[in-house]
This record gives C-alpha cells, sequence and structure tokens, in this order.
C-alpha cells in the first residue's frame, strides 16, 4: 500500500476496483474516484493536475477508473460527464465534483481532509 | 486615442472536417483525439488558455480565458472575445486534423459590430481584412465563397458573415440543425452587478465563484437539463457552456458599465419534441441580462425557427426594429433580427 501513497492508482479490473474501494473503505480514509475516458479532451487536460493533487495529498487515496474498461461500474455510479471526481468516505459519497475544474477539485479535498470541516460537514 | 474597454462582442468560427479513413470514423472520435498540447498550440495562436472543461460521449466543451471551444468528432467551434485573434486557428487546426486524416471541408466566421474596433489587432482590424485573411488562409477545394455584411436599423448591430464550402458541402449535412446566436448589449446594471465577485473575496474567483453566479442569476433555469460548466473572472466577467447530449448552449458576460455585452447561444434540431423549450429557453435567457438592445442570428437550412424569434421576446417588451436574410453556402439561410426594449 505503502508504494502507492502519493499517486493516482488505476483499476482495469472490476476485480481490482472492487478490491481498491474495500482497502479504501476500511482505511476510513478520503478516496478520490475520477472517471475518465481516453477519448475525453478534458480528462487529458486535468491529469497533470490530478497526479500533482496525489502527491500533495498523501493521506488520500486517489483511483481511476476509465469509463469503457469498467462499463458496468462507471454506469452503477451513474456517471454522465467527464470528469467525474467522486468523493467517498467509509462507502458513503461525501461530494462530487464534474469537469476539469482545478479549484473546485482542491477546494473539495481540502475540506474533505481537514477534520473540523469534515465532521461539520457530516 | 480613447480609452476602450473590454471587447465583449465575440468572433466565431465554425469548422467542418471528413475523414475517408473509415477506420478513423467508425470509431466516432475525429478531431476528439488531438492532443492537449496541439489544442494549447492552437489557443496560442489566438491567445487564450483553457480554464474548464467537461466532456460527455458525444463533444467536448472548454471554457477558455476569452470564452469557448467546442470539439465534435468532425466539427470545431470555438468562439473568442477581447482582442484575441482568432482566424489564426485556422492553419494549425487544418494542420492537426490532417494528421488526423481529416480534410476541411466547410468554415463558417461570424461576428457582430466590436464596440472597440481600433482596439482590434491584425487580422481583425476590418471586415475586409478578416475577409482578405480567410480568403488566403483557406484550402483552395473550399471553393463556394461568400462574404457579407448584413445590415439592421441599429447602428451599432450589424453582422459580418463569411462562409465557405466545397463541392459536396455546399447545402448543410446537417441540415435539420439551427444555431441561434443572440449579442445583448447595454444591459440592466442591477442585473450586470450580479456579474463581479465581492470585493476583497479572492478565495472564491474561478470555477467556485463561477458555480454561485450560475445560481444566482437564473442561468442554471434556462435549461435544467444541461450539465453546466461555469467560470468567473477577477474582478468581473462570467463564462459558462451548457451540454446535453449532443447540444451545448454558451454564455459570455461583460458586465462593466459603458460599455456592458452578455451573449447566448445555442443549438437545436428542428425534429426536437418541444420547440416550445426553445422559446423558453431564450425568453429565460435574455431576462437573465434584460437588455436595451439586442440582436439574435439564426442559422438554419430551413425558415422554421427564426419565425419564433420574436415570439420569444415580444412579451418582454422587446420590439423587432429590422430583419435581414440571406444565403450562404454551407451554412443554409442566416436572418439577422434586431430589438429594442420598448420605451416605458
Amino acid at each position: 500500500m505503502a508504494a502507492e501513497d502519493g499517486q493516482v492508482i488505476g483499476c482495469h479490473t472490476v476485480d481490482a476496483w472492487n478490491e481498491q474501494l474495500q482497502r479504501g473503505n476500511e482505511s476510513k480514509k478520503l478516496m478520490v474516484i475520477d472517471f475518465a475516458a481516453s477519448w475525453c479532451g478534458p480528462c487529458r487536460v486535468i491529469a497533470p493536475f490530478l497526479a500533482e493533487l496525489a502527491r500533495k495529498f498523501p493521506e488520500v487515496i486517489f483511483l481511476k477508473v476509465d469509463v469503457d474498461e469498467l462499463k458496468t461500474v462507471a454506469q452503477d455510479w451513474a456517471v454522465e460527464a467527464m470528469p467525474t471526481f467522486m468523493f467517498l468516505k467509509e462507502g458513503t459519497i461525501v461530494d462530487k465534483v464534474v469537469g476539469a475544474r482545478k479549484e473546485e477539485l482542491q477546494q473539495a479535498i481540502a475540506k474533505h481532509t481537514t477534520p473540523a470541516a469534515a465532521t461539520a460537514s457530516a | 486615442m480613447a480609452m476602450s474597454g473590454f471587447e465583449g462582442f465575440e468572433k466565431r468560427l465554425e469548422l467542418h472536417f471528413f475523414g475517408d479513413d473509415p477506420v478513423m470514423m467508425d470509431n466516432n472520435l475525429g478531431l476528439r483525439l488531438l492532443d492537449f498540447e496541439s489544442l494549447e498550440q492552437v489557443l496560442n495562436a489566438v491567445q487564450c488558455t483553457v480554464v474548464s472543461a467537461v466532456a460527455n460521449q458525444y463533444f467536448d466543451a472548454y471554457v477558455l480565458s476569452e470564452s469557448s471551444l467546442f470539439v465534435y468528432p468532425t466539427k470545431i467551434i470555438i468562439k473568442t472575445c477581447g482582442t484575441t485573434q482568432l482566424l489564426k486557428s485556422i492553419r494549425p487546426l487544418i494542420h492537426y486534423a490532417c494528421n488526423l486524416g481529416l480534410t476541411l471541408c466547410s468554415c463558417r466566421y461570424t461576428r457582430g459590430s466590436f464596440i472597440f474596433p481600433k482596439a482590434q489587432p491584425f487580422p481583425h482590424t476590418s471586415f475586409k481584412e478578416e475577409v482578405l485573411y480567410l480568403e488566403d488562409t483557406l484550402p483552395t477545394n473550399l471553393c463556394y465563397r461568400k462574404a457579407s455584411v448584413m445590415p439592421s436599423k441599429i447602428t451599432t448591430h450589424s453582422w459580418h458573415v463569411f462562409t465557405a464550402s466545397d463541392q459536396s458541402h455546399i447545402i448543410p449535412n446537417d441540415h435539420d440543425i439551427y444555431t441561434i446566436e443572440v449579442c445583448m448589449t447595454e444591459l440592466d446594471r442591477a442585473l450586470a452587478r450580479k456579474f463581479f465577485l465581492p470585493p476583497g473575496d479572492g478565495s472564491r474567483s474561478g470555477d467556485i465563484a463561477g458555480k454561485e453566479m450560475t445560481k444566482v442569476t437564473g442561468i442554471s433555469d434556462i435549461n435544467p437539463r444541461a450539465m453546466i460548466c461555469d467560470f468567473a473572472f477577477d474582478p468581473c466577467g462570467y463564462s459558462m457552456n451548457g451540454i446535453h447530449n449532443d447540444r451545448y448552449s454558451t454564455i459570455h458576460v461583460t458586465p462593466e458599465d459603458g460599455f456592458s455585452y452578455a451573449s447566448y447561444e445555442c443549438v437545436g434540431s428542428i425534429f426536437d419534441d418541444d420547440i416550445e423549450h426553445f422559446i423558453g429557453s431564450l425568453r429565460k435567457a435574455v431576462q437573465v441580462f434584460r437588455p436595451a438592445t439586442l440582436s439574435v442570428s439564426t442559422t438554419c437550412a430551413s425558415h422554421e425557427v427564426w419565425p419564433r424569434v420574436a415570439h420569444a421576446l415580444e412579451p418582454l417588451g422587446l420590439k423587432c426594429r429590422s430583419c435581414a436574410a440571406d444565403e450562404f453556402p454551407a451554412a443554409g439561410s442566416i436572418v439577422f433580427q434586431t430589438f429594442t426594449a420598448r420605451r416605458k
């Protein structure tokens, strides 16, 4: 697990996805899931920024799902526009950012990693 | 020289491409495969940058530092305001599209009348200069060309149109699609003030403040079905793209007193179930700004849409002052109407 800290972890199979999800939920850490597609221009725009955020917030788990690779997952999570970032804590969706929106993304992460703010929003 | 304010009036360019490679066309990605570095090069030439973006299965929508960019598999729409050099995007776009196996088959350039024409750089110093540049830049296969300035009874509003097409795309393929371009000036002052950031509130600029403006101003109600990507500029100004299936809508606001301007653009199909929805959206968009003067340009292969524009706007106390129509290769007919608020 330690080797993956500070990185965006790509989930390429449903099994890998379920495993990461379960691990993340058990760890009680904030998870940020990036639903993206290879053909989505805005996803390419935000990718370097997301990698930067992953380095900046090692206490947050960053996962990436390709909506074509894991179609059923994208459907289950009702992803329509891309990129969609789902914020998850102990199995509950606590926030959602749609689009390549740097500030909103950064602020949402800050909000859910600050203990006081997290409690207030819970 | 007189002090110049920010030029709200956009220049708009729509380029259509076609590809011979069936594999390429089958995956239906085309121009969406343009890497970001190429896109950045194009935007550099124009002198603007991406500030926010979103996509769906049909197209990519970018909010730019100066307006908007939409990328479809075989179509690009780029709209920029201020003193950007929009036409300089054509050469690099043709080049990058060619690398993807795509060839330019039609081009449409439109704009209103600049508020500060003297502030415009080459090749936008005059419409004549723009047309010369277009004539020079476009490949020779786009041999059907037409340039026209559509007049109105309001001297500050006229509509500049240039279209070009190759042999096989003179009649638009997507003949059911219409585009509405609305240019509003002399915005209601109280409403325009909503597009300024609160002073000293640096923490909420950008996309977070944009989201608030979308809500507070009623822009979110224009088409509740659309996903909105928005951005607020510091100290004032606002841009948004709405995406819904394969359709986009876009709004840009320059709220400063003296040269206030807002634009609303949307696309639709004459086969849409509820054309009433179009009337409702247009009416709501104009209500957000309550301009003293506005122009509406309707581009469509058929004449089903433009008569409904007056029907949408007259209940708001706006009176139609002029209506001009003309036919263009690759675009179909363009109808340019102007409206002013009735004196109370």
